[in-house]
């Protein structure tokens, strides 16, 4: 009978090692030559797929992109970023906790990717979240942008305002 | 202190999965290329497949001109983490080989320590290490040295490990990993006193959350199994009693408290504990073998009868956990594992499995996800889940190809019925022959300043008047030289020089506004007649650019087709895979059931013997 408790005993013993993580054991890649291979030549069809459809879609004399970025202290919460083109709704945006901390953290959002005429146009931009205390935050701004010959980037920059310590947009033409 | 995964305990788990607060920056970036802002957002929510993809286009495009040896560094990390080691590894190769400034050296050599980590290469991916500067912030350090403790513990170099914990200054956040590391690198290095110390005071503090109470937990399980396996069963037992009953480490922890209190001869209270694991429906390790702790227990305080009950209760349960067992192997063989399989395609792209999947209609279901979350299958489980958003993504491409064949259709078809109306209008040459027109005014202005006659700037209505007048005096002077006519051809020439006074008089406003004018016309001649060659060189284009879109969609679903059946074969290889280490790890299962079930019928037999000569010794 004490050879089953012995026996017992020293299986049991080793297993708390492998719940508090055994660093001898080497992490299983698993990772066969083969599929890191097809990864990258999906990844490059990918991206050829991709300028080719930017091409077809938005030609670089008509694209225009929208950015979103934050520069804001930690007591501010995006909740949502609405942009309107010439008066038509390009962007309504809902954040999840997830995109909202890749935006703290220096992450930039294309929100809106679409065409435009060369020529003057009309940007409205709208935010809303949540400040200290849970207070209720919108704000707006309005800018006319200049579509030239080549691809037009706009950055809606969300700044502390340093007069007031209140988030505000800084629109930036690139 | 900051919310931190459980799994990051299993530090050689999170140097695999996920990039380390070096590699990727605590400090938010600092973007001065948007595209490289756009790549470092998908990058912050681990969806790789999407940044990596972003950043190819980036480089290709010529768009990070201000991030250029970041990109790379950033597009070989996160290569790493998609599970592309090989080809992270030569970007991270080619990075040394170039003039880099030594932050940059430093992040690539840490990236590059991690792939020989991975690939079980201790010692060079101490050597690489040792090439990192030391940093100043205190967070990248302590992750070095866990980095560094880590690595000497694989090479069973545990003393270095904890000296290397030791010397470290823990940031927020870090300093109970720090300790639990130190304290398990000290037992594994036969510093038993200084690693107890170390966990036991990590052990008794106060946790005021989950995460931190989990850890307590592990140290005090841990140190607990440790002095049992060093024979001091009444300390182990402190350290095991100090293990939440509400936590995930309880059937471990009664377990042990159970063979605590055996391993003193007090077999009566190791029934307590024990006697709770089998109130638990479970099939866990510590319950299956709490099955014969309890009538080995009964045995050992003269209870033959109760262990008899208890051997039998345990032979029942065997049978019934080897059934659910041969039904799980038998539903691996027949294809459900890879029905649970497909639960995992979650159509995003790929990754780690977070989310269990549902069991509803599989049996012995739950034998299969605990060997779908054993870590031996993470990464084939990966590269599974990763195949399968390939193979999605190339199938939406294919039908999204139809779509833009569609689109250079119509563009043609557009082309065809407007070019022709066009080229006509190009035949004009409309601005050639305006800017012509304006050369010739520039030619008169020019001879202005050398001639300067007037008349040359005179308004048409001017003109006219001038020719008028000068009829007007041609036809008087042929008529008879009467007093009447003699009057109005004074009056004539009278006039015609009151109209050579006015358009002399305002003659060099007239020429500086006419210089003007051409001046302003310059440019936009100029441009239209650019345009008008872009025009026509355009038409002439076309045609080309519309084959040339052709050739070029169809090169690429060429490459789709080629490319999306050995995604298929590969998978299938995959799920292959993955089916035979299910199978090997229920097997292996099966077989400690088995030895268990021997185990006890052989405890029972012994039992029954040992009744049978009690009743034979009594009169």
């Amino acid at each position: 009978m004490n050879a089953l408790f012995r026996g017992i005993l020293a299986g049991l013993l080793v297993w708390p090692w492998l719940v508090l993580g055994d660093p001898e054991s080497t992490i299983e890649t698993g990772v066969n030559e083969d599929v890191q291979t097809l990864k990258q030549q999906v990844l490059e069809l990918n991206r050829d797929l991709f300028m080719l459809e930017e091409e077809l879609l938005f030609p670089s004399n008509t694209q225009v992109s929208v950015f979103v970025s934050m520069d804001v202290g930690e007591f501010f919460q995006l909740d949502s970023v609405q942009v309107k083109l010439d008066g038509k709704e390009v962007a309504d945006y809902l954040y999840t906790r997830r995109e909202l901390d890749a935006l703290i953290r220096g992450g930039v959002q294309r929100i809106h990717m679409g065409n435009l005429r060369t020529g003057e146009h009309e940007l409205v931009a709208f935010f809303t979240g949540k400040g200290p205390q849970g207070r209720d935050y919108k704000r707006g701004a309005t800018t006319r942008i200049q579509k030239g010959l080549g691809p037009k980037y706009v950055e809606l920059k969300i700044v502390d305002q340093t007069r007031n310590f209140q988030p505000e947009f800084d629109i930036k033409e690139w | 202190m900051p919310k931190r995964p459980l799994q990051f305990l299993l530090l050689w788990v999170w140097l695999a999965t996920t990039s380390g607060s070096y590699a990727g920056s605590i400090k938010p970036q600092q973007v001065l290329d948007l595209h490289y802002g756009e790549v470092l957002f998908h990058f912050y929510q681990e969806d790789y497949f999407t940044a990596i993809s972003q950043l190819m286009v980036a480089q290709q495009q010529n768009l990070l001109q201000h991030h250029q040896d970041e990109s790379e560094l950033l597009l070989g990390g996160l290569q790493l983490s998609y599970g592309m080691p090989d080809q992270a590894e030569r970007r991270f190769d080619r990075l040394l080989d170039h003039n880099t400034d030594r932050e940059l050296r430093n992040r690539v050599w840490y990236y590059l320590t991690k792939i020989s980590y991975q690939r079980g290469h201790y010692r060079g991916a101490l050597e690489k290490l040792q090439k990192i500067d030391k940093p100043d912030e205190k967070s990248i350090a302590a992750e070095l040295a866990v980095l560094n403790a880590n690595l000497h513990m694989a090479l069973n170099e545990n003393g270095e490990a904890a000296e290397a914990l030791k010397k470290t200054r823990a940031p927020d956040g870090w300093e109970e990993y720090l300790r639990i590391n130190r304290g398990i690198a000290l037992l594994r290095a036969g510093e038993l006193e200084e690693g107890r110390k170390t966990l036991d005071k990590l052990g008794k503090e106060n946790a005021d959350n989950e995460e931190l109470r989990t850890l307590r937990d592990r140290a005090n399980l841990g140190l607990g199994y440790e002095l049992l396996r060093a024979g001091d069963a009444v300390q182990a037992r402190e350290y095991l009693n100090r293990v939440r009953l509400q936590g995930p480490f309880k059937q471990a922890a009664l377990l042990g408290a159970g063979w605590a209190d055996a391993e003193r001869g007090d077999y009566k209270q190791a029934l307590t504990p024990w006697l709770k694991l089998l109130e638990l429906a479970s099939y866990e390790a510590p319950v299956q073998e709490a099955q014969l702790a309890v009538p080995y227990a009964f045995a050992q305080l003269g209870d033959s009868q109760r262990a008899i009950y208890f051997y039998k209760q345990a032979i029942d349960y065997f049978d019934e956990e080897q059934q659910q067992l041969d039904t799980a192997i038998q539903g691996t063989q027949s294809g459900v594992l890879l029905s649970l399989l497909s639960q995992t395609d979650t159509g995003n792209s790929g990754g780690w499995l977070h989310d269990t999947p549902t069991l509803e209609n599989i049996p012995s279901g739950h034998y299969l996800v605990d060997v779908l979350s054993a870590h031996s299958f993470q990464e084939p489980l990966k590269d599974y889940r990763d195949l399968g958003y390939l193979q999605q993504l190339l199938n939406q491409w294919l039908e999204n190809i139809n779509l833009y064949y569609d689109m250079v259709d119509a563009r043609r078809l557009a082309y065809q019925q407007r070019a022709p109306l066009i080229r006509k209008r190009l035949e004009k040459q409309e601005s050639k022959a305006l800017y012509q027109r304006w050369q010739d005014f520039q030619s008169l202005t020019q001879a202005q300043h050398g001639s300067g006659d007037p008349l040359d700037l005179a308004t048409g209505k001017e003109k006219l008047q001038w020719r008028t007048l000068r009829k007007a005096q041609v036809t008087l002077a042929n008529l008879p030289p009467q007093p009447r006519h003699t009057n109005m051809l004074a009056k004539a020439r009278w006039l015609q020089g009151i109209l050579y006074w006015q358009i002399q008089a305002n003659y060099k406003a007239r020429l500086w506004d006419v210089e003007k004018q051409l001046q302003a016309l310059e440019s936009p001649l100029t441009a239209a007649v650019s345009k008008h060659q872009q025009v026509s060189d355009a038409l002439d284009n076309v045609q080309v650019g519309f084959d040339g879109y052709d050739r070029r969609i169809e090169a690429l679903r060429q490459r789709i087709l080629v490319l999306l059946p050995r995604i298929q074969a590969s998978r299938d290889n995959a799920s292959e895979q993955l089916q035979q280490l299910a199978l090997q790890e229920l097997e292996t299962r099966r077989q400690r059931l088995a030895s268990y079930r021997i185990q006890a019928r052989y405890a029972l037999a012994r039992s029954y013997d040992l009744i049978a000569q009690q009743s034979g010794e009594q009169p």
